[in-house]
């Protein structure tokens, strides 16, 4: 044994607020209470990021030390005693909280933080007093596109140096930094220099007040409308396991936060933020399009889309079927899908469905991966599992060769991530009868697509997805689907069989 | 019962061509200390002891007794160490270290030798403010002499000790006199303290253990191993041993620095070396410290000598030894402005309660001034100064609310009139 793993084994048994508390040698206080539920109030500590201990507003009370501590930087050491909650401790972090407002314009009415502010919360816990200071305040830069994902208010900033660390420890692009000093001190990046990565909107996240506010949430929604459900990111195949903010009873999504686990810290990249726009009213297909005899394509009811669906398979012989199938559907989409389509009707022509200027072994070295769907995983699974090769392979061009009279098609979820997607669908027009799953409202353009049903969204299923490295990752507490028509895989497949086995 | 007034540090003051190598050797045992200890008459340990026994503290203005300081880095440590000169001299009202590159600029290069060979480090910088262009030029001068007299540099005196010397200059930030922030500095970062643990003595320069001492600590360390800690002792009181260098300002008839024994007489101070006030000026307060050491009144300054203990039953501190005299013709509320205008100007801004609490106190003194001020904000100074002290990574913070405090606490009657009148008049008092 290392003498590494040897140390983290050792234990510190301390006393926070009259508790026992036991964690491993090195733990700090705050590290410790936050194991533990005790919340020491704090702006610059965060679980992912190194140690500043420049807010100073996590002081607590050591037994037998004059000066009161920042936790953060507090190692717990055998038999120390801690207070979070002595009455000079509350004064001082009453004064910490004073300092902090000092400088802080009161526009909470306008600010998009506001509902989820640090600097609220804690006015409400240990402030809610009338401030004493009177004086003009200083007036700093506003408004400051500092990125393409980014709005700066520096004048709302209380400097906390969070987004100045991540700059420097998580992406490792050093853009930020403290220019001036004292109370001019300003957030700001180099001369010419704009924030460029892939993970601006983490800034948003971990900003504990609105200095740093999402130009593409901005002004959209107050956050207390707001209802959060957990999901997974199906933008690639890292899986971030995330919450997806949306407004149910208007059926609108709003955005996507990452939500702390060991797949992806506490962080997700900005194209993975953008996977909730699909699943809004003006971007999907809303209901289920059918092409009749006489070549009118009209609005169907679910029920008349399926049993369509269903009198074209019992015309055709399962030679001439062929399933086109992307990686964007859960394992148990996929397990009723192969179980129906493949063990019971017999079908052999599978084709997997990607997008052809794929680079799937990309990776930025942090979380985002160049396969841009969420189970490619699973589906290989899924396929073995009914004696099929699981071989990840693009499988499109060997379709359009067969020529099949029915091709099923579940479509990718993300068409941002299929740049390739509309001359797809525009050759598989040439097919006589494609029915595509989808949940892309692009698809209703292509008019040479004789049947499309409506799917519902990640957020709005269960079910589970496997990402690169074979994680589970849930999908358990589902939104109501975005429109009425929206079904999942394992729902049409299950109505689809019900009307065969009556047919038949 | 040693002479009097003794000279450590100034040791070739007054001679022609004082800050020469030539002079240091001939006339104040120049480079003799560092003969006898990297001869072999002293280990490493014994080095450090006998710095311990002489009690020498800190000079830079904390008094942290300086062989103890020594003792922090770890011995068990191979790799590189650092020894840092701090001569950023940056507390308003000291100007001693710079008397000292003036004056005796190789007592400080042979008292740096001595402290490496003590933490074994091997590389050495002295870090000085961008305003000491002209004491810049001596240091790096007698750096060059003491190189070409084998002083510094590999195998120094055929030892084996490798000690290499670089000059820094800094940009004249307040900030990087203290120690972590000056290290900050030195690695090209922005001058900001660093939070503790760990302190430098254990990660500090890149990383690396690193002692920072001020100009004059050093200075005092050829002496105590030519002399003797025993004799060290002779001067000063028993919990401050040695001289001081003070730095004097105000209405006097011969401000300027001086080294006298600690414990040595204020009053005395006054009248022998500096001459007494300037005609018709009495004493209004007494800075003892710096600006950032509280005022203390003339009632106070009764019976005052030089020395930590004095200063600290007075609730005051000798600080970097920077005395100022505000006579009667300083206006306080003006001066308390300058005192923490300053201090919100140099603030780094990183720590909440220094930057926003300096700033704010600026703000309230500016209404002070200017007459827009409510008569409750001067009592209202007293309680943010309270909640910033002690609250921060350094003691910028403190070192604005002392004075403040000190002010309001002793003076308030003064800022009260002030505001009153400046409220009156419409704008500033003139």
């Amino acid at each position: 044994m290392s003498e590494a793993s040897k140390g983290s084994q050792e234990t510190v048994t301390f006393t926070l607020n009259d508790r026992e508390i036991t964690v491993p040698k090195g733990t700090t206080v705050m590290a410790a209470a936050r194991q533990q539920d005790v919340y020491i109030p704090h702006f610059c500590w965060h679980p992912g990021l190194k140690i500043a201990g420049v807010c100073r507003f996590c002081l607590v009370k050591v037994d037998n030390r004059p000066k009161l501590e920042i936790a953060c930087n507090l190692t717990a050491t055998p038999g120390m005693k801690v207070s979070s909650v002595l009455p000079e401790v509350k004064e001082a972090h009453k004064w910490a909280l004073e300092f902090h407002l000092v400088n802080h314009p009161l526009d909470c009415p306008i600010c998009d933080q506001a509902g989820e502010c640090k600097l609220q919360d804690y006015y409400m816990e240990v402030g809610k007093y009338k401030s004493e200071m009177d004086r003009p305040k200083v007036l700093k830069p506003k408004a400051l596109e500092i990125g393409s994902e980014l709005v700066l208010d520096t004048e709302r900033c209380i400097l906390c140096d969070r987004c100045v660390r991540f700059e420097e420890e998580v992406t490792k692009t050093g853009a930020l930094g403290i220019f001036n000093r004292g109370d001019r001190a300003v957030i700001g990046t180099y001369p010419d220099k704009k924030i460029e990565h892939n993970y601006q909107d983490n800034l948003v996240d971990i900003c504990p007040v609105g200095a740093f506010t999402s130009r593409d949430f901005r002004f959209k929604q107050r956050v207390w409308f707001l209802k959060e459900k957990p999901a997974v990111c199906p933008g690639c195949s890292t899986g971030c396991h995330v919450d997806v903010h949306a407004k149910p009873q208007v059926r609108t999504y709003f955005r996507l936060k990452p939500r702390e686990s060991e797949v992806n810290g506490f962080w997700m990249c900005d194209k993975g933020r953008k996977t909730y726009k699909h699943m809004n009213q003006e971007q999907r297909l809303r209901f289920p399009l059918l092409t009749e005899a006489s070549g009118v394509r009209r609005r169907s009811t679910v029920d008349e889309a399926l049993a369509a669906l269903a009198a074209t398979m019992l015309k055709a012989d399962k030679s001439e079927v062929a399933l086109l199938v992307s990686a964007a559907y859960t394992c148990e989409e996929y397990a009723a899908f192969f179980e129906f389509f493949v063990r019971s009707l017999g079908v052999t022509n599978v084709y997997q469905w990607r997008e052809p200027t794929e680079d799937r072994e990309a990776f930025d070295g942090l979380l985002y991966r160049g396969d841009h769907n969420p189970n490619t995983r699973g589906l290989s699974e899924a396929l073995k599992a009914v004696g099929l090769p699981g071989e990840v392979k693009d499988g499109f061009e060997a379709l359009l060769r067969q020529a099949p009279k029915l091709v099923i098609a579940l479509g990718p979820e993300l068409a941002f991530q299929f740049p390739s997607l509309p001359a797809q669908l525009s050759r598989l027009e040439q097919l006589p009868f494609v029915s595509l799953w989808t949940i892309d409202g692009a698809a209703v353009s292509h008019v040479g697509l004789k049947h499309l049903l409506p799917m519902k969204g990640y957020a709005e299923k269960r079910g589970r997805f496997l990402n690169f490295a074979g994680k589970v990752g849930e999908l358990a507490d589902p939104f109501p689907a975005g429109s009425e028509d929206a079904r999942d895989v394992v729902e049409v497949v299950a109505a689809l069989s019900e009307i065969l086995a009556h047919s038949l | 019962m040693a002479q009097d007034k003794p000279r450590i540090i100034l040791r070739t003051a007054g001679l022609a061509n004082p800050r020469a190598l030539k002079t240091y050797i001939e006339h104040a045992e120049g480079y003799t200390a560092i003969k006898k200890v990297l001869g072999g008459a002293m280990t490493r340990e014994q080095l450090i002891e006998e710095v311990k026994a002489s009690g020498l503290r800190g000079r830079g203005g904390a008094g942290f007794p300086t062989g103890l300081k020594w003792t922090f880095v770890p011995q068990s440590d191979t790799g590189p160490k650092y020894l840092i000169c701090n001569n950023d001299e940056s507390e308003p009202g000291t100007f001693k270290d710079r008397e000292i590159c003036t004056v005796n600029p190789h007592q400080v290069i042979e008292g740096m030798v001595l402290a490496a060979f003590a933490i074994r480090a091997s590389k050495g910088y002295i870090y000085t403010r961008w305003e000491f262009q002209a004491e810049i030029g001596y240091l790096v001068e007698a750096i060059k002499e003491a190189y070409a007299a084998g002083f510094l540099g590999k195998n120094i005196l055929g030892s084996g000790f490798d000690f290499d010397l670089d000059h820094y200059t800094g940009a004249g930030a307040y900030i990087c006199g203290e120690e972590t922030g000056l290290i900050s500095s030195l690695e090209g970062k922005k001058g900001q303290p660093k939070v503790k643990p760990p302190f430098p003595a254990v990660s500090g320069y890149l990383g690396r253990p690193t002692i920072v001492n001020n100009t004059e600590t050093l200075a005092n360390v050829p002496w105590i191993v030519n002399h003797g800690a025993k004799e060290f002792r002779q001067y000063g009181t028993e919990k401050s041993p040695g001289s001081k260098l003070f730095s004097i300002s105000g209405a006097l008839v011969r401000p300027g620095v001086y080294e006298v024994p600690l414990g040595y007489p204020f009053e005395r101070l006054i009248q022998e070396e500096c001459g007494g006030y300037l005609p018709g000026r009495s004493l209004q307060a007494l800075i003892p410290g710096g600006a950032s050491a509280p005022l203390l009144t003339p009632e106070e300054v009764q019976g005052l000598t030089l020395d930590y203990e004095a200063m600290a039953a007075r609730n005051t501190m000798l600080g970097s030894g920077a005395i100022m005299i505000i006579d009667d013709r300083q206006v306080l509320a003006e001066l308390l402005k300058v005192t923490i205008e300053f201090f919100a100007h140099e603030s780094c801004g990183q720590c909440t309660p220094c930057r926003e609490g300096t700033g704010w106190l600026n703000n309230i003194m500016d209404g002070v001034l200017d007459g827009t001020a409510k008569p409750g904000n001067v009592e209202l100074m007293r309680t943010v100064a309270k909640h910033m002290g002690g609250k921060t990574i350094c003691a910028l913070s403190d070192a604005c609310a002392m004075p403040v405090t000190s002010y309001v606490q002793k003076f308030s009657g003064s800022l009260q009139a002030y505001l009153a009148q400046a409220t009156a008049a419409g704008g500033h008092v003139k």
